[in-house]
């Protein structure tokens, strides 16, 4: 699912890289997104198949101007929802190596289903 | 005190406590020893997460205020019949680790802490403990 979040966040023609994954001699992009996989999960299984995983990421925008951080963080949440992606937290402060850019954050999980093999 | 990341899920715990209220037990000593438990788990955890030898860039993120801003010894405060604990890291403190656990885009998220609260796992076993308590309070409800 990793592919699937990166390729919707990218609609919005921003840099969006891996958390912790700038160097540290590296220049902050103006805007940016982060993201991290926090786990994928087996949901439920059927005669030890996995039926359904749980792909949980947090997802993180960066900016210099505070009103992108917070709009571009809801533009994404609403995008992602859209495309199936299940997001219970309205947002939150990230905090920022660079004092010039503002951070917000969310949590989003995919329930996926996976294929089972009829075949075994 | 600051809102804390780490959100308990009570939906099966809340059902072992139907049952014993069914059974006329008292609720609250129960929950405020199932809540301080999980709280205290918690608290060492975080602890053992943060110590320096497992903490990036040789620990300076992990020494002081961040250590500080561990909540420690925590009680269930009552409101009517909602209780409230606060556990984990206390943002309202200067130092407060939640970057730790968030990571920044120079930092990865820390693996130790990441498993306290972003993984299913430890959640789980936390409710498992705190079912534990309950169960032990029913059985001894109905064993007189």
């Amino acid at each position: 699912m990793e592919d699937n979040l990166v390729e919707l966040l990218a609609t919005f023609k921003y840099p969006v890289m891996r958390q912790g994954s700038i160097g540290a001699n590296e220049e902050y992009p103006e805007t940016f997104f982060t993201f991290w996989c926090n786990e994928e999960t087996e949901h439920s299984a059927y005669d030890n198949e996995t039926l359904n995983t749980d792909n949980s990421f947090d997802v993180n925008v960066y900016s210099t101007d505070p009103d992108t951080a917070y709009s571009l963080q809801r533009q994404a949440r609403d995008l992602l929802k859209t495309n199936g992606w299940t997001i219970t937290s309205r947002g939150y402060d990230v905090p920022s190596d660079e004092i010039t850019h503002t951070g917000r954050g969310m949590e989003v999980v995919y329930l996926k289903n996976e294929e089972v093999n009829e075949n075994g | 005190m600051g809102k804390n990341i780490l959100k308990i899920d009570y939906s099966a715990f809340n059902d072992l406590l139907t049952k014993l209220d069914e059974l006329q037990g008292d609720l609250k000593p129960v929950v405020t020893d199932a809540l301080e438990q999980a709280a205290e788990t918690v608290e060492w955890d975080t602890k053992e997460a943060i110590a320096k030898s497992n903490m990036p860039a040789k620990g300076i993120y992990s020494q002081g205020d961040t250590q500080k801003s561990i909540v420690e010894n925590a009680r269930v405060t009552w409101s009517g019949s909602r209780a409230e604990i606060g556990l984990g890291f206390d943002f309202g403190k200067a130092g407060a680790g939640g970057f730790l656990i968030t990571g920044t885009p120079r930092m990865k998220p820390d693996y130790a802490l990441q498993k306290i609260y972003k993984k299913k796992k430890y959640m789980t076993d936390l409710q498992s403990d705190m079912a534990e308590i309950v169960n032990d309070a029913i059985a001894d409800h109905i064993g007189g």
